[in-house]
């Protein structure tokens, strides 16, 4: 089969930039994504949330803006009606008139910034409350980076951020030369 | 003025010294200097010359509200016009000099307009450029548009480098519990009261050190220390260099962070400064007070100073700005400063407006041996680039009289305090007059905001503590933390009450007073706005420039008010104050640009073939925030050889092009159908799955939204595109839909434009080129896969693609959508086999060839003024349904006969070109907007002369027969054309089913 191209290649240089010493953040790609859209309708919430959470072996469905971590992946509340149904094989089987299954895979680029600058370097170019208090593991946003509309999942590897493929060079960009002040480190 | 540097004292490095320029001289300062405070230590007197009559201009004070050392800072392309020495912190190789003068600051050409200042008065350009008498008497301002140009050139503060800049900025947000603006006794109370109950503090100051009115005292470095330090235990976090620069709605505030303006070599990771949008919860202001100056003769003179500068200058930068000094006071708050001048070894005399003080002011002069007078004031200052002697007025009856003369080389004023409200001004709340203080006030707002410390006019330091600590207390209890509710302290704090003294005077003596030093508004230009009718403070300001340069009237607008008021026979708080506004200091248009500026000005979006497209020679344009190929240049050709060759190439073989950028959207859900039939003007209901239908959007008002092609591809999956313009606009609307007028459809919209990539494959050999790369090739047959038909199939290498028969070429075509991470090896497929086939790359410039040819309409044409049957599409329109828009296009202006529509254009003359833009006239009316317009032009390399679509009253039928004429007025190039068809090109499509 073909090999996945990202929209960063090419354009990827691993290593230390900016200011020396030990990196205040890790930039990343997290290559081959995989992320389905489920979405439901208001009547059938309640028993298409049961089916997703089924689905990525997690407790329940995650609640508006909160991510669930299954063994068959990850589940973030993107909507009100909607999950973003992060890594994992088997879709639930929604019919119809419980749901819609869309496959974003290539939709969006995933990059990971993490590191102990990764709240600052981030808040210089967006706009939400970050603070651990306010935005604790498994919080799950959108926002603009760059007047760009993005999703971030805040997860134990760092802050995934989920950028419009078309965009993700430019904003990889804006990225990188903010984070060059912390010391950065590209992986 | 004579400053010399103390051999002790002071908060500066001694240990570290500094090399800098000043006006191509080289000098040395310490770190923890100012410019200003080097260049007084240098004997440097004249910084500046005035805005409008050029005068020398000196040091004034050592903060923001400094108008008179105002200079450049910088060379080439980091000049930077009109920095406030005061506040600019020295480093090494700094290059610096003065301004709006030539050849120099201490001797400017310039200088001669003073002598002529008795004609530059307030508006003085009003009167004797526009409309000049009697040459232009009842005929306009002619003149004006000429004279204009000299007085500016005249007047201005400084010039920025015309070279792009080449620091960079950056935005950066943040959130905190509570922000306390003001490191002063207040402000560090209130931080730390806040902080100790538990909330997230966020302290910042606009100065490069910590402590406010405490740096410019004697009080060591070792008693201030424990303070920021305790800050730091409760995880106050700390922004110096940082200025609050405006109050916004819900507690959002400004602030401008100077990264590196303080660094001889900035790394080039750090942007120079940072724009911060805070979110606060509660807000303590604690941001001081600023010391007025009195308008009296040459009050502007290098040499005359704020009392408040002379203590600065003295304690933070151990610099004696004088040997024989002046001080002169109407309030309490001289008198620490004029004793420890005194200790500093000046001679110093003490001057205070008020007829009698209480013996413990005085107690401490007569120790140091300090002339002191009660009752007498500063009349006029003697001397040209300097001071070299003070006339003294006296009090006589209810004004005063001349009263001598006193050698003397610096003069220091205290006129008195004015909080600064600044900031709670940009929230609307006016602030108060409080006549005993002689100050505004902040008054009460129910916002989360309070003021601290002198801002809220309390004058003594350990009052300014409890102040603080009560502001940290009121916003705990705001944030619910358990809080006590000490009372708070009264304004004031002075032993004897304040003198009034905005302006000394004397009958039948001709003084220059100014007001706002840096716009030279004198009090005479006060009562000059007086006498020719002006009334309101908004008014006056205008007129006069009062409190219009960079200080934004700190130190000037209290007095113009109190002038103002006296010329108007009222009190201060009925004449009002002039409304604050953001920024409190300026800010820097790279600051307000950040990041969005450059390659960056706005996010570039990339298809995922971008760089293929650049390997195979793409020539690029912008579409929008995209990048899309233009044409495929070889060799040597140029656009016109390279379109032609394509469009020639696609309509003899086959041709390829990268149509990603396309809008693509979901349509998912049991209601897809009906949902799609109630949006798109022609039916929907019975599309069958595996097959394609163009379609139309209206607005609600009936006119033309977008069109584009919808697969279907199950029962309840839709795939819709839709123009690249329109693409996010279409989605939102379809999103509106559903949520505001038929949320009973389940049915839900998803944006997939960034999930497929279009790769458009027409021309006679576009099925062989895919047979070529299915990989079962009969899915692919004529009889298999009809036109507007659709498939979900496997490209070699096992891509997945989805695939339609449409065709905007008029060719037999195809679009071909594979997931956007294998875009780059589908098209290297599908290139292989089209370039085996003699096939070619194409790109907009062609394809727009091609769509005019076939008279296909774009956004050029759906422009939002077109209604269906304009744009000759009527029978899309169903009338056996209900859809967005079908009501009001019955409209009768949206159905008249004669409204313009789409016709294709001949030139008469076929070895003739005509224009885009030009209108369309009848031949004998070539006069006003015409009968219609031309939309596109291109060269047919079909029928080999040039063509155009447009829009014409009446359409082709109304013009048989008639001579029509293409007219461009702008270029002069009218043109005789032919009204044709749009379908220019196979008018019966019989390419599309081949």
């Amino acid at each position: 089969m073909a090999e996945r191209v990202s929209a960063l290649s090419g354009h990827y240089q691993k290593g230390h930039f900016g200011k020396e010493g030990e990196a205040g953040v890790i930039l990343s790609e997290v290559s081959g994504l995989v992320l389905h859209q489920l979405s439901v309708w208001p009547d059938t919430l309640d028993r298409a949330a049961t089916k997703v959470a089924q689905a990525c072996a997690v407790d329940k469905a995650p609640g508006p803006g909160r991510a669930a971590v299954g063994s068959h992946g990850v589940l973030l509340r993107i909507e009100p009606l909607k999950w973003w149904r992060y890594g994992g094989e088997l879709l639930p089987a929604l019919a119809a008139e419980e749901g819609t299954t869309l496959d974003l895979s290539h939709s969006r680029t995933h990059l990971r910034v993490r590191g102990r600058a990764a709240q600052a370097c981030l808040n210089r170019l967006v706009s939400l409350d970050l603070r651990p208090n306010s935005c604790p593991l498994d919080s799950v946003m959108s926002t603009a980076l760059h007047h760009v509309g993005i999703t971030i999942w805040h997860s134990r590897d760092g802050f995934e951020l989920f950028v419009p493929r078309g965009f993700a060079l430019s904003l990889w960009e804006v990225l990188t030369d903010t984070a060059a002040q912390f010391g950065a480190e590209i992986v | 003025m004579t400053g010399r540097r103390l051999p002790d004292g002071g908060r500066i490095d001694r240990s570290r010294a500094l090399g800098f320029s000043w006006d191509g001289k080289e000098l040395t300062g310490y770190v923890g200097d100012t410019l200003a405070s080097a260049l007084m230590a240098n004997g440097a007197q004249v910084l500046g010359r005035s805005f409008k009559y050029h005068r020398p201009r000196g040091i004034m004070s050592a903060g923001v509200e400094e108008s008179g050392a105002l200079v450049t800072v910088g060379a080439g392309d980091r000049r930077d016009p009109n920095v406030r020495a005061t506040t600019q912190e020295l480093y090494g190789g700094l290059v610096a000099q003065g301004q709006n003068a030539w050849p120099s600051v201490r001797f400017d050409l310039g200088s001669a307009s003073n002598l002529l200042s008795r004609f530059f008065v307030a508006g003085f350009y009003y009167k004797t450029f526009m409309g000049l008498p009697p040459f232009e008497w009842g005929r306009g301002t002619g003149m004006w548009m000429r004279y204009e140009k000299l007085i500016r050139r005249a007047a201005g503060m400084g010039e920025a480098s015309r070279a792009p800049d080449p620091d960079h900025y950056e935005h950066a947000h943040a959130y905190c519990d509570v922000l306390v603006v003001g490191s002063g006794p207040a402000g560090l109370a209130a931080a730390r009261t806040a902080a100790q109950a538990g909330l997230d503090v966020l302290l910042v100051e606009q100065d490069s050190l910590l402590g406010g009115s405490s740096l410019s005292t004697a009080v060591p470095d070792e008693d201030l220390t424990p303070n920021i330090q305790a800050l730091k235990a409760h995880g106050v976090r700390i922004m110096t260099r940082t200025t609050a620069f405006g109050l916004y709605d819900n507690a959002v505030v400004g602030l401008l962070e100077r990264v590196t303006d303080h660094l001889s070599n900035p790394p080039a990771y750090l942007p120079r400064q940072r724009f911060w949008t805070l979110r606060s919860r509660y807000i303590v202001l604690a941001t001081g007070a600023i010391e007025r100056h009195i308008a009296f003769g040459n009050n502007d003179r290098p040499g005359v100073m704020t009392a408040a500068a002379g203590r600065i200058y003295l304690n933070r930068f151990g610099i004696l700005a004088g040997e024989k000094i002046i001080v002169a006071t109407n309030n309490d708050s001289a008198y620490e400063l004029t004793v420890e001048l005194a200790g500093a070894g000046a001679a110093v005399t003490l001057l205070d407006a008020r007829s009698s003080v209480p013996g413990t002011l005085t107690a401490a002069l007569e120790q140091r041996g300090v002339e002191f007078r009660t009752g007498v004031a500063p009349l006029k200052a003697r001397g040209g680039k300097g001071v070299h002697a003070l006339t003294l007025a006296e009090a006589y009856g209810s004004g005063w009289r001349e009263a001598g003369t006193e050698n003397c080389d610096l003069v220091l004023v205290s006129g008195g305090w004015s909080p600064v409200v600044n900031l709670l001004s940009h929230r609307g709340v006016k602030p108060k007059w409080n006549a005993e203080n002689a100050c505004f006030l902040p008054d009460d707002t129910t916002e989360p905001v309070t003021v601290a410390g002198s801002a809220a006019g309390v004058w003594r330091t350990e009052d300014c503590v409890v102040s603080g600590e009560v502001a940290g207390l009121r916003a705990a209890r705001a944030l619910d933390r358990a809080a006590a509710d000490p009372s708070v302290p009264e304004p004031g704090g002075w032993l004897a009450p304040i003198r009034p003294l905005y302006e000394v005077r004397v009958p039948n003596r001709k003084l220059k007073s100014f007001v706002d030093l840096q716009h030279d508004v004198s009090t005479d230009d006060i009562r000059l706005a007086h006498r020719e009718g002006y009334v309101s403070v908004e008014h006056l300001k205008r007129y006069t420039t009062l409190g219009m340069a960079n200080d934004g009237g700190k130190m000037g607008n209290v007095i113009g008010l109190a002038l103002m008021a006296e010329a108007l026979g009222k009190d201060i708080p009925e004449v009002g104050t002039t409304t604050f506004r953001p920024p409190y200091t300026p800010i820097s248009i790279g600051a307000l640009s950040g990041r969005s500026v450059g390659a960056h000005f706005r996010p570039l979006r990339r298809t995922s073939l971008h760089d293929w497209n650049l390997q195979h020679g793409a020539r690029m344009m912008e579409v929008g925030l995209y990048q899309r190929p233009w044409y495929y240049a070889q060799g040597d050709e140029t656009l016109a050889d390279a379109y032609v060759r394509e469009a020639a190439t696609t309509r003899t073989t086959v041709g390829l092009c990268d149509v990603t950028s396309l809008g693509k959207i979901a349509v998912q859900g049991p209601g897809a159908t009906e949902f799609l039939n109630r949006v798109y003007t022609n039916p929907f209901a019975k599309l069958l799955i595996g097959k394609v239908r163009y379609g139309i959007m209206l607005r609600d008002d009936g006119l033309v939204m977008d069109d584009g092609t919808t697969w279907r591809l199950s029962e309840t999956d839709y795939f819709m595109t839709t123009t690249t313009a329109h693409a996010a606009k279409v989605m939102v609307w379809l999103e509106e839909l559903l949520q505001t007028r038929w949320s009973d459809l389940k049915v839900h919209v998803t944006s997939v434009s960034e999930q497929w990539t279009g790769i458009s494959v027409a021309g006679p050999k576009s099925r062989a080129v895919l047979e070529a790369n299915v990989k079962n090739p009969s899915e692919v047959s004529n009889d298999a896969f009809p036109f507007m038909g659709v498939i979900e199939t496997i490209l070699g290498g096992d891509i997945p693609c989805r695939i339609a028969r449409i065709s905007f070429s008029g060719e037999l075509a195809y679009e071909v959508y594979v997931p956007s991470d294998f875009g780059p090896p589908a098209m290297d497929r599908l290139w292989a086999s089209a370039e085996a086939m003699d096939g070619c790359l194409y790109g907009l410039e062609a394809l727009a060839a091609m769509r005019i040819e076939k008279g296909h309409v774009t956004g050029a044409e759906l422009d939002g003024r077109v209604t269906l049957e304009d744009a000759g599409l009527g029978r899309m329109g169903s009338s056996k349904k209900v859809f967005i828009g079908d009501a009001l296009r019955r409209r009768p202006e949206l159905m008249r006969d004669d409204r313009p529509q789409l016709v294709g254009i001949f030139p008469r003359d076929r070895s003739l070109t005509f224009n885009a833009g030009s209108i369309l006239c009848a031949e004998s009316q070539v006069s006003g907007h015409g009968d219609g317009w031309i939309t596109a032009v291109t060269h047919s390399p079909e029928l080999g002369h040039w063509i155009g679509i447009g829009f014409i009253a009446g359409g082709q039928s109304a013009w048989e027969g008639k001579r029509v004429m293409s007219a461009d007025p702008v270029r002069e190039a009218n043109v005789e054309v032919e009204i044709v068809s749009p379908h220019m090109v196979d008018p019966e499509g019989e390419r599309l089913h081949g």
